[in-house]
């Protein structure tokens, strides 16, 4: 197994949250892996973004040119990243803000509201954890009960947080599932 | 009856004493030292009262008083080894002044000390504990990871003007308004003595320097840095003073403000700094004698003595 | 212990207290903040002492005063603020005090940008400030080794008497990986400096010092240091990596590119084109036998360095012209990708 994942939206979006959280639960599976965030100036404000390796070996580059999957939590993402994604790839794509989806066809698209699934979960703010859920719906990475464990973890000081986060990323995770199954059939 | 004893191969015939005498009982010799100086002798014993100003006033320990059968010692504060200064240098006093402190409070085995760039760069020859040499201007910075390092210790710097008001102002300023518990001993002497002679920070105006020929010129150069006033403006730094060493009650005074400086650390109290207005006969091409009343007259009315802080008065 | 996911930062300043450091004395600068924010929550934790300094040029002279009395002390900066410290640097060897430095490099010159760099390699190996003087420099490629050689660059400091660099680039300090501290030892523990400045009780005055007038001594202390410097090759390390059998083209790179060669050797190795690595671990001392002895292995050597060519020098004079020597460098924040290097290889190959 070897993975590579760029996660990208607007700085805030938390993007780089679920990035750590993907990359804690693959250590505790007793995977190898790396979390790089981009921190150069487009930190501060515009799009942000950050690599994620999950790997059965010891990693060599943290960094990569053709990820395996994105996610995508805004449109000036998709329009960076969309054609790096390697052919059989997955995009999953945070349908509430981008208003198009990848023109290939040589990727699978997940597509998601994510701030409206979030928003009628409690909060707009756990957008980046549908998308999370989505992703390891649709490609069956990484195990939800470790991630949901790590997310625990993450939000032990804040536990009213952790239900919401939690359904958040169950009410992803469904669709990205379905997402898969739908691609399979 | 009380006498001056000389140690006549320590003198650079500064004529300090002679001058310093109230009583005449000193006059000058007219065979010269193994250095080559003329030294001073006790022309006139039977005049001396004990008065110890040429003690005070020796920058270079050449003089001792015998007065009931007993003599003053040399402070252990001081190594044996002899000062490099030029004749009548008042860093071979403020050195003294420091070392009896070590030595009367009892701390010179738990003591550091900081030297800094400048004449007084070897004084880690000179005192009698553990010293630091540090780069130019940093001596402040050095002192201050000794003591974050090791509270235990008692840590002073030594510095002149060039290397705490110039290059290491910024230094001065943080360590300060931190609240180092440390002391710093400058001795502002107006000029670069080590390289010969150029403008310092606090070169007074009009005052004539190697790259200030014409005098120092205020439209120009700025005026001379008042270093303690500087540091008043800070709130944290509780233990500021200016003093002289141009007299012999200068000098008394000057023991006494360093001396409260050390207690001040000693007892974790403040930052304490005490700036000692001193002479550079060599660079202000005087002689010593002269460079006293030159720093009386023209000096002192710029950078006024005195405790200009106390931890009582800033409270 | 278990793992912890950390970044290369973070866990650069916990190693520091597992190797029994309790005092720090630093000045921002990106991109190494999470060093100094990291330590100032952590360091009062355990007794020790955060201090943020007014300019790296007092930090580093923080850092004299606190190794002269003994302590273990260490401080971390990025390029134009190791600049800095340079002249603390010089004063540091020439006094022989052991301090750890840690340089999380980004691009230059002047204020360059914030982005990773390797390119002060030449200003950590051959001394950076002014004087004939060398410090031990460590170059990591993972947070794990990140971890480990900084602990070992206290130990190491103490053993020299000398400063010891640590040089990672940006990713190496921004990354998370999973690491683990193998061991931990408190300030108690270490052994004692009886040059230290301590307080002379029960003995002579102990003096730190570099100013040595006399042209004799002066050389004499010159030739100590250097027989010192020469000692440290009983440090080398390095890692050979695929290549137990001749290769092809022999890639050598270090720090993080060397683990983006490895990727990029990956697929070479998948398409059959037999490439190795060879990574220099120590800067100073260069690996130089070591690489010799690879580069006996290889047709052809390719560095590859985050800079216009400042290792290709020293590995130039190992090669000594016996093998072709090609570079690639990607400068100014930029940093090569596995299919660059890739290419770059494949153009070595091709022509034969």
């Amino acid at each position: 197994m070897h993975s590579e994942i760029i996660m990208a939206g607007f700085g805030g979006q938390g993007v780089l949250l679920i990035g750590k959280l993907l990359a804690y639960a693959g250590m505790k599976a007793g995977n190898e892996v790396t979390w790089m965030p981009a921190y150069g100036p487009e930190m501060r404000g515009g799009t942000c973004n950050c690599t994620v390796v999950l790997s059965d070996k010891p990693v060599g580059s943290p960094i990569t040119r053709s990820p395996h999957a994105l996610i995508v939590l805004n449109l000036p993402s998709l329009e960076k990243f969309e054609s790096a994604v390697r052919p059989g790839g997955v995009i999953v794509v945070n349908t509430s803000l981008i208003n198009r989806l990848p023109a290939r066809s040589d990727v699978r698209t997940v597509p998601v509201a994510a701030n409206e699934i979030a928003q009628e979960a409690g909060t707009p703010k756990a957008a980046n954890m549908v998308a999370l859920g989505a992703f390891l719906g649709a490609t069956g990475l990484g195990d939800m009960a470790v991630v949901k464990e790590v997310l625990g973890e993450t939000f032990a000081s804040r536990p009213k947080l952790i239900d919401l986060n939690q359904t958040c990323l169950d009410r992803g995770y469904e669709i990205g599932k379905a997402c898969a199954a739908q691609a399979r059939s | 009856m009380p006498t001056p004893i000389i140690t006549k191969d320590l003198c650079k015939g500064c004529e300090l004493c002679v001058h310093a005498c109230p009583e005449g009982v000193l006059e000058m010799s007219t065979e010269i030292n193994a250095k080559g100086y003329f030294f001073p002798v006790a022309a006139h014993p039977e005049k001396c009262t004990g008065c110890r100003y040429c003690l005070l006033v020796c920058p270079d320990t050449a003089i001792q008083i015998e007065a009931k059968g007993k003599v003053t010692v040399r402070t252990e504060g001081l190594t044996d080894k002899q000062f490099h200064y030029c004749p009548g240098c008042t860093h071979g006093v403020i050195h003294r002044l420091v070392a009896e402190c070590l030595e009367e409070l009892g701390i010179r085995e738990r003591t550091v000390g900081v030297a800094p760039v400048g004449c007084s760069v070897l004084a880690y020859d000179y005192f009698n504990c553990d010293m630091h040499e540090a780069s130019h201007g940093r001596a402040m910075a050095v002192a201050t990871g000794i003591k974050r390092g090791r509270k235990d210790l008692v840590v002073f710097s030594y510095q002149g003007d060039g290397d705490l008001a110039s290059i290491g102002m910024a230094e001065t300023v943080h360590t300060a308004n931190r609240g180092e518990k440390i002391t710093v001993i400058f001795v502002n002497n107006a000029i670069y003595g080590m390289t010969g002679g150029q403008m310092a920070p606090t070169t007074l105006a009009g005052q004539v320097a190697s790259t200030c020929p014409l005098g120092r010129d205020v439209n120009h150069a700025g005026w001379p840095i008042r270093v303690v006033e500087l540091l008043q403006s800070l709130r944290t730094p509780a233990y500021l003073a200016r003093v002289s060493v141009h007299d012999p009650k200068s000098i008394l005074a000057a023991k006494r403000a360093i001396r409260k400086a050390f207690k001040y650390q000693i007892d974790g109290v403040c930052f304490s700094f005490v700036e000692v207005v001193s002479t550079c006969p060599t660079g202000w091409g005087m002689q010593p004698h002269e460079s006293c009343n030159w720093l009386e007259e023209n000096m002192i009315p710029y950078y006024p003595l005195g405790e200009v802080k106390t931890p009582e008065t800033a409270a | 212990m278990a793992k912890k996911l950390m970044k290369g930062c973070e866990a650069i300043g916990e190693a520091a207290i597992n190797a029994g450091c309790r005092l720090f004395f630093g000045y921002p600068i990106t991109p190494q903040n999470e060093i100094p924010e990291y330590l100032s929550a952590r360091l009062p934790q355990v007794g020790g002492t955060f201090l943020q300094a007014e300019s790296e040029v007092a930090a580093s002279n923080m850092l004299y005063g606190a190794a002269g009395a003994g302590c273990r002390v260490f401080t971390s900066s990025s390029s134009p603020g190791i600049s800095l410290m340079m002249e603390a640097m010089s004063y540091l060897a020439g006094a022989e005090l052991p301090v750890v430095v840690v340089n999380i490099m980004r691009g230059g010159p002047g204020l360059g940008g914030i982005l990773p760099s390797q390119s002060d390699y030449f200003q950590a190996t051959k001394g950076g400030g002014h004087g004939d003087y060398r410090v031990l420099v460590l170059a990591p490629s993972t947070v794990q080794e990140a971890v480990d050689l900084t602990q070992d660059a206290f130990d190491l400091a103490d053993e020299y008497r000398n400063p010891v660099m640590v040089v990672g680039d940006g990713l190496i300090g921004q990354m998370m990986e999973p690491v683990e501290f193998k061991r931990t030892i408190s300030p108690e523990d270490l052994p004692p400096k009886p040059w230290a400045t301590t307080g002379c009780a029960g003995r002579k005055p102990n003096i730190i010092n570099s100013l040595l007038l006399n042209p004799e001594h002066l050389e004499a202390h010159n030739w100590h240091l250097h027989r010192k410097y020469q000692e440290m090759v009983k440090e080398i390390r390095w890692e050979d990596w695929l290549l137990d059998e001749p290769v092809d083209v022999l890639i050598v790179a270090y720090g993080t590119v060397a683990r983006i060669c490895k990727t990029a050797i990956d697929v070479l190795r998948a398409r059959g084109i037999k490439v190795g690595l060879f990574r220099p671990i120590t800067l100073y001392p260069f690996p130089e036998p070591q690489l010799s002895a690879a580069v006996d292995k290889a047709k052809k050597v390719l560095v590859t360095e985050l800079s216009t060519g400042q290792m290709l020098e020293d590995v130039r004079a190992v090669v000594a012209g016996r093998k072709p020597v090609s570079f690639f460098g990607r400068v100014g924040g930029m940093v090569m990708t596995p299919e660059e290097i890739e290419h770059e290889v494949d153009k070595l190959v091709v022509q034969g």
